[in-house]
């Protein structure tokens, strides 16, 4: 079975293509060199004047897990509240979709009807992995994978706080990464979330958690130390400390620093970006932080931009989620001390275009992918649903390849933040190719998805097709058509076939000895078994949806 | 699933006749019989050695092939326009299914712990909560709080294996366990639990204590000086205990706060951690949990966008036509009265008036499954440790749905 793409323009910024009009053959869900003229074209589709991507992928989205499904639980108005009607509105556009908290099989819809093809879980808990895995089990239509946390359980702790060898710290970080069937490592706020339960409330790079007397820094060490010595392609996952604090940027800045120099992944940059000039001691420092991302090559990181109106904001920071709780908005909040093993927070949240610190947020988001000059290396999120749902990408789209509309909802914003502001002289638009790499090739490299993000022979077949419209966001938010390993299954912008998608995970190889001290680590403080803790292959297989690829 | 090997006994399994999920249960088979060597736990013991009773359909009470109670499932199904999925005693694969199977039909889906649920639910949707889960417990918890006397015959092992225990920055001997409730004439085997201190009081009197406790802590004078019985001298000393602690666990079960707005005392005990919260450590733990209440309420919230909050036999204006009761984990607890047509789906043991009954396999016994434990953020497999025929809950429904088409 052989499937044609006929005559479309090909933005493959992998193969440096950029708007080549070239034909594509799909056989067996991949692409292949043009077959022989012998063999039979069961398909053709025209797509003369038609703009060709691989499918997009997402590599920072809370999909599944713990906090998510708190956040559905907690938010039962949000799933009733579909049309919108807010003071925000009037920055909305027709493709705008509030919905913060979708269920997986929205998650799994809204996703493929825009053209992404897959989605990554940045922040499993180990201990909750299977919850993760169940719920994306669950999400339809997408390929998925997850980012383990480590650096706040006990067990990372006491081994750094004992001088362990890096090689002890390896064996432990591989064999959490088979465990959890997760594809990277993720810290969150190093060493504070396991501080706070100390009843330390804050925690700067170079300060002591209190019990383990080892710092950030330390941990930001050895995690990317382990992650580059394991050969695992996605670079260590930072969410930094100081997260949302006003003058966090030198924390971010000095993070940068922490791991000499081997690659880290700075994780929702904008929400480590403040300065604290000003009468209200809250500033952009989005120049600073651009010049240093500009400066350090081993550095990359997505922006988490905000975008206006409500939405929840879940992340593992308990600490800083803490401090957080008396913004919530609705009036409640979930903050979880988890089994020695992480923590959690849940607040929801209402981005106002007349409040300065959201309308600054807004703005410094988009100073930072401005200004950030390698879109090899900046990434395309909003931290969904921390900044906005990820159904506003269409709109963050326009809003970076379309400078008069930026400046159009710019001049709406509170007054008081367009002062602090540097947006309007940052002449920058996006182009297709840039795009396609922040949100295809960048990020299929980034995470070691060799398969995926381009359209080259070989590649798994997950490609979008659009029509060119000067409306950028009309334009992305509904493909043509949107193939996933080789099947149809979007048709203007609506699904037609319901496909489940792939697990991608890495097990890179380790000693298993650790495991012995672990046992006796589990047995004397853990309240489960050891052999309960790791997910085996089987339990995805057993639905009869799941699949696992290792890379 | 049904074809998974059973490993060679002895054998360790999870059990999941109550929310702890304790996964360190040792089994034998002697002469084709499970028996538990470890724990002596009275709910532990019946879950597994019970044997298999009724293995085969039966359709008004006669023996039926599994092919013809599912025909005559759909019969009714077909038949009815607004029937009721109750019991819902389940793991994860077993409620995905069920789920699937109310889209189709229509059904409402309620669980049987529904009442008690939604005391908690209450309290999490109106405003939050801050909590903790057990491993937490066990290592950093300096004092532990009962609201409520009656834990132990909800989660037996709690004090055995979290309090009585050492913690990584906690001794046993260093736990203050408070307990606000009847004095418990239960043989208590905790060392800690035995050093209690108790506040006696009954159920229906902790909406009041629980507000005075909240005032306490957060540092207002009470003119009383006795709330329902304890001296406010007392509450306070309790208070400055909390204040004092390092970190605090307050829990409770929301099945024993069985009184009209439960979820009010709920929500005294939670405010009151997060008063804490301002200047020291504490956290809630809502405790108790069965029948797979806390992981239908985790699938359904995923599947759907919504807790599993429908107390719909509760609802005296609906109108159902059909129930379908599944209860797989607890073969005495009966399904509703009821004068619609009734199927049961669930334990072999259940004894039952049912139009269609039929046995299916139990998660942790008969097949493999996963539960999610009692603190929402660990989630176990489970264990086929026994022979048998049985069909799994999600294969008795997928057939089904065939049928209904
Ligand atoms: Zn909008
Ligand atoms: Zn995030």
């Amino acid at each position: 079975m052989i499937t044609l793409l006929k005559n479309g323009k090909l933005y493959d910024p992998a193969h440096s293509k950029n708007g080549v009009v070239e034909d594509i053959y799909i056989r067996d869900g991949r692409i292949t060199s043009k077959p022989s003229q012998t063999e039979k074209i069961n398909q053709t589709y025209d797509l003369t004047g038609k703009i060709v991507m691989a499918g997009a992928i997402d590599m920072h989205s809370h999909i599944g897990g713990g906090k998510v499904n708190i956040a559905r639980m907690m938010l039962p108005e949000f799933q009733e509240t579909k049309n919108y009607s807010e003071p925000e509105a009037h920055i909305c556009t027709p493709n705008c979709s509030h919905m913060a908290t979708p269920n997986t099989s929205d998650t799994g819809f809204r996703y493929i009807e825009m053209g992404y093809t897959a989605a990554f879980e940045p922040a499993i808990l180990p201990i909750n992995a299977r919850q993760a895995h169940l719920e994306m089990a669950d999400t339809p239509m997408i390929d998925k994978g997850g980012y383990a946390m480590l650096g706040n359980d006990d067990y990372f702790l006491r081994l750094l706080s004992q001088k362990a060898d890096q090689k002890v710290i390896n064996n432990y970080v591989a064999w959490t990464l088979h465990a959890t069937q997760a594809i990277g490592i993720k810290v969150v706020n190093p060493g504070g979330i396991s501080a706070f339960k100390f009843n330390q409330r804050r925690l700067n790079l170079d300060e002591n958690n209190v019990h383990y007397q080892v710092t950030p820094r330390e941990i930001l060490k050895s995690l990317s130390r382990a992650v580059h010595d394991l050969g695992i392609a996605k670079p260590l996952h930072v969410h930094c400390n100081n997260l949302g604090a006003a003058g966090n940027f030198q924390t971010t800045l000095d993070t940068m620093g922490a791991s000499d120099g081997v690659p880290m992944h700075l994780t929702h940059i904008q929400f480590h970006s403040y300065g604290t000039e000003g009468d209200k001691k809250f500033s952009s420092a989005a120049a600073q932080i651009s010049e240093a991302l500009n400066n350090n090559q081993h550095i990359t990181a997505d922006v988490g931009q905000i975008l206006f109106g409500q939405t929840v904001t879940a992340s593992g920071d308990s600490m800083m989620q803490h401090l957080n709780t008396k913004h919530a908005n609705p009036k409640k909040s979930v903050i979880m001390d988890i089994e020695c093993d992480a923590g959690c927070g849940v607040v929801p949240f209402k981005y106002r275009d007349q409040n300065y610190v959201n309308a600054l947020q807004w703005a410094i988001g988009l100073e930072i992918f401005l200004s950030v000059e390698d879109p090899w290396r900046i990434f395309l999120t909003t931290d969904h649903p921390n900044g906005a749902p990820f159904t506003s990408y269409p709109h963050l789209i326009r809003l970076l390849m379309d400078k008069s509309f930026r400046n159009e909802v710019f001049a709406k914003l509170n007054l008081d933040a367009q002062a602090m502001s540097n947006l309007t002289s940052l002449n920058r638009e996006y182009s297709l190719y840039e795009i396609a790499i922040m949100t295809r090739a960048g990020a299929a490299k980034l995470i070691g998805l060799n398969d995926r993000g381009h359209l080259g022979a070989g590649a798994a077949a997950d490609i979008t097709i659009y029509t060119d419209q000067p409306d950028r966001e009309a334009m992305f938010a509904k493909p043509d058509y949107v193939f996933k390993d080789g099947e149809l299954v979007v048709k203007d912008g609506k699904v037609v076939k319901v496909v489940w998608g792939k697990t991608h995970t890495t097990k890179p190889a380790f000693d298993i000895g650790v495991e012995q001290d672990l046992k006796k680590y589990f047995d004397k403080y853990h309240t489960i078994q050891l052999d309960n803790f790791k997910i085996s292959d089987d339990e995805f297989a057993d639905d009869g949806r799941g699949k696992i690829v290792t890379h | 699933m049904k074809s998974a090997n059973i490993n060679t006994f002895p054998i360790t399994a999870t059990c999941p006749a109550c929310g702890l999920l304790c996964d360190d249960i040792a089994l034998e088979n002697i002469n084709h019989q499970l028996k538990v060597t470890k724990p002596n736990c009275a709910k532990t013991v019946a879950f597994f050695e019970r044997a298999i009773g009724e293995n085969t359909s039966l359709i008004a009470g006669k023996p039926a092939t599994l092919q013809e109670a599912i025909l005559k499932v759909a019969e009714i199904l077909k038949q009815a326009h607004k029937p009721i999925f109750t019991g819902l005693g389940t793991d994860v694969q077993g409620y995905r299914a069920l789920y699937s199977l109310s889209q189709k039909t229509s059904a409402r889906l309620t669980h049987m712990n529904a009442t008690s649920m939604a005391r908690n639910l209450k309290v999490l949707q109106s405003t939050g909560w801050q909590t903790t889960t057990l491993t937490e417990v066990k290592n950093r918890a300096d004092v532990i709080v009962c609201f409520g006397s009656d834990l132990l015959s909800h989660n037996a092992r709690f004090f055995e294996r979290f309090v009585d225990a050492d913690g990584m920055f906690v001794s046993a001997k260093n736990r203050q366990v408070v307990v606000l409730g009847e004095a418990s004439n239960q043989a208590i085997k905790s060392d800690a639990l035995q050093a209690a201190w108790v506040l006696p009081c009954r159920a229906t009197d902790l909406p009041s204590i629980t507000i005075a406790l909240r005032a306490l802590v957060a540092g207002k004078q009470l003119k009383a000086t006795k709330i329902a019985g304890v001296k406010v001298g007392d509450l306070q000393t309790f208070a400055d205990k909390l204040k004092a602690a390092k970190y605090a666990v307050l829990t409770w079960v929301a099945k024993d706060l069985d009184f009209d707005h439960a979820e009010l005392t709920i929500q005294n005990i939670t405010e009151t951690v997060a008063i804490l919260n301002k200047t020291t450590r504490a956290a809630g733990l809502p405790l108790g949990g069965s029948d797979g209440d806390t992981s239908a309420n985790n699938a359904n919230t995923w599947l759907s966008g919504f807790a599993l909050n429908d107390d719909a036999l509760n609802d005296e204006h609906a109108e159902h036509d059909a129930m379908l009761w599944v209860n797989s984990f607890s073969p005495e607890k009966a399904s509703p009265q009821t004068d619609m047509p009734l199927i049961i789906i669930g334990n072999s043991n259940i004894q039952h008036q049912a139009e269609v009954f039929i046995p299916i396999a139990i998660p942790g016994l008969d097949c493999s499954g996963t539960l999610f434990r009692v603190d929402s953020s660990v989630v176990l497999p489970l264990k086929k440790v026994r022979e048998n025929n049985l069909p799994t809950l999600a294969e008795v429904l997928c057939q089904l749905e065939e049928r209904l088409k």
